[in-house]
């Protein structure tokens, strides 16, 4: 490859950490459109154990301008519930074997966990005043994760990943024999529902930011090392 | 407060299943943990994955949480079919279904006829549940029914090779339930909603309980009931009219 700049070739990712990625993504995409498939043909979202058509909802889509029976249409809960199951199952082992791989290699205490000082709140504002400038890291400083990365990682991995598997469990009818007291955790099947929908919410934002965020850091160089393992890393632009 | 649930001892359950004459349920019997008919590809392996690890986790047969009468849901929803076309049917309603009665045929001893009043006659149970629909709603109703159970136990018990349990209904619906859940006690045919009969809306005069499953399958306006042991004759031979559109077969998810 023909390369004006001078600069070098960093390993980035490993391989694991690139086929889970990418496994993920393409889970993500799934398990997110096969849940609005069945949200769209029952559009409201409640709290407690009881909720239905007409009872007091927390949350309406046709408070948003799409009427019950419009939304009703766009949906397809029998493709919905075929692959959104079918996905969830992918995910889970998809993370189980990222978990238990990088916790193997320490990948996640050497490149995840915060070093001393990183969370001090001077870092942290410093940090955020470069992330709200749009000013990527450069250099020694681009070779590795910044804080709010690291941050936003380990919960997603750790928090909201468990989370929407747990919240997702908490729904299923056969729980109510299994553990009626995990769906009483949640504060009953209708809460577990909406808190699934919230926590999807979150993940859409974090992968909206995510995304944002390779294209401010240089998307080419980014995806390529996502998929490569290589990273390209100029050696001039550093001051 | 929400009442805490005793699980079935596992001395009743085999008792309970001794009773019918021979029913296996061994540890062995591979049947309770995949669909009749797996589905090909990524998509049968999910169901079983789903099925499987359910069916391990309810081993022990314990039963749904139940709640207190303080717990139920005013006006229970009346969803899905609510008025079956059906010309009998539509007569029978008529008649306040004293003309109704529930053929129980198949591989049972005794393939009998059994009115309302049959029913009722037989050992009922109560059971204060959530109903969950695979559409996303629940609520919390009191049923009053014959269990599954006592039910093929008046007809004589079932023979050997039973595998499934097939019901009909008026309005034209039918599924399978293998004997994992043919044998749970929360298993009722239902003509009781919250002390009194169940509206029609909600699948009079007798409806399906299988707690541990979705709505769907928990059947409304039952007609007949029947044991087989393949389900390769019954509609597309998928186990039930959902499976048949290639919904999956097992619902406790």
């Amino acid at each position: 490859m023909a390369l004006k700049q001078s600069g070098n070739w960093i390993h980035r990712h490993n391989y694991n950490v690139r086929i889970c990625h990418w496994i993920n993504v393409l889970c993500f995409t799934y398990l997110l459109l096969s849940g609005i498939m069945m949200f769209l043909q029952f559009p409201e979202l409640y709290w407690g154990d009881v909720g239905f058509r007409g009872y007091e909802a927390i949350f309406k889509l046709s408070n948003w301008g799409l009427t019950w029976e419009e939304a009703d249409a766009l949906g397809n809960r029998q493709w919905g519930r075929n692959y959104h199951f079918l996905f969830a199952w992918i995910f889970l082992f998809n993370n189980l074997i990222y978990v238990g791989w990088n916790l193997r290699n320490r990948h996640f205490f050497k490149r995840m966990w915060p070093r001393r000082g990183e969370l001090h709140k001077d870092n942290l504002k410093e940090e955020l005043n470069q992330h709200l400038h749009l000013r990527a890291a450069k250099g020694d400083a681009s070779k590795k994760y910044n804080v709010f990365q690291k941050l936003s990682y380990l919960i997603v991995i750790f928090v909201l990943f468990p989370f929407m598997v747990i919240s997702g469990v908490a729904q299923m009818p056969a729980f109510t024999a299994i553990s009626p007291e995990l769906i009483d955790l949640f504060g009953g099947r209708q809460s577990a529902r909406t808190l699934h929908a919230i926590s999807t919410l979150l993940l859409v934002l974090f992968v909206v930011i995510h995304v944002f965020e390779v294209f401010v850091a240089g998307a080419t160089n980014h995806i390529r090392a996502m998929i490569t393992g290589k990273y390209y890393l100029p050696t001039k632009e550093k001051k | 407060m929400n009442k805490k649930t005793g699980s079935l001892s596992r001395r009743n359950f085999i008792a309970g299943a001794g009773a019918m004459s021979g029913i296996l349920l061994t540890g062995c019997d591979m049947d309770i943990y995949t669909p009749p008919e797996i589905r090909s590809g990524l998509m049968g392996v999910s169901d079983v994955l789903t099925m499987a690890s359910q069916r391990l986790l309810m081993s022990g047969q314990g039963l749904v949480k139940e709640y207190e009468t303080s717990d139920i849901t005013k006006d229970f929803p009346a969803w899905g079919r609510t008025n079956p076309e059906d010309e009998n049917y539509q007569q029978m309603a008529s008649t306040s279904f004293t003309d109704w009665s529930l053929s129980v045929g198949g591989l049972v001893n005794r393939p009998s006829s059994f009115s309302l009043q049959d029913l009722k006659r037989l050992p009922p149970r109560t059971q204060t549940t959530m109903h969950i629909c695979e559409q996303g709603w629940s609520a919390i109703a009191q049923w009053t029914g014959t269990p599954l159970m006592a039910l093929l136990e008046a007809a004589g018990g079932v023979h050997q090779e039973a595998r499934y349990v097939v019901i009909d209904t008026y309005d034209g619906w039918y599924d399978a339930y293998d004997m994992f859940d043919v044998v749970h006690p929360q298993t009722i045919l239902a003509y009781g909603l919250n002390g009194k009969d169940v509206p029609q809306g909600n699948g009079a005069p007798v409806r399906l309980r299988v707690e541990r499953h979705c709505g769907y399958r928990n059947l409304k306006f039952l007609k007949s009931v029947q044991v087989v042991a393949s389900v390769e004759d019954i509609g597309l031979g998928k186990g039930g009219l959902l499976s048949d559109y290639n919904w999956h077969w097992y619902a406790g998810a």
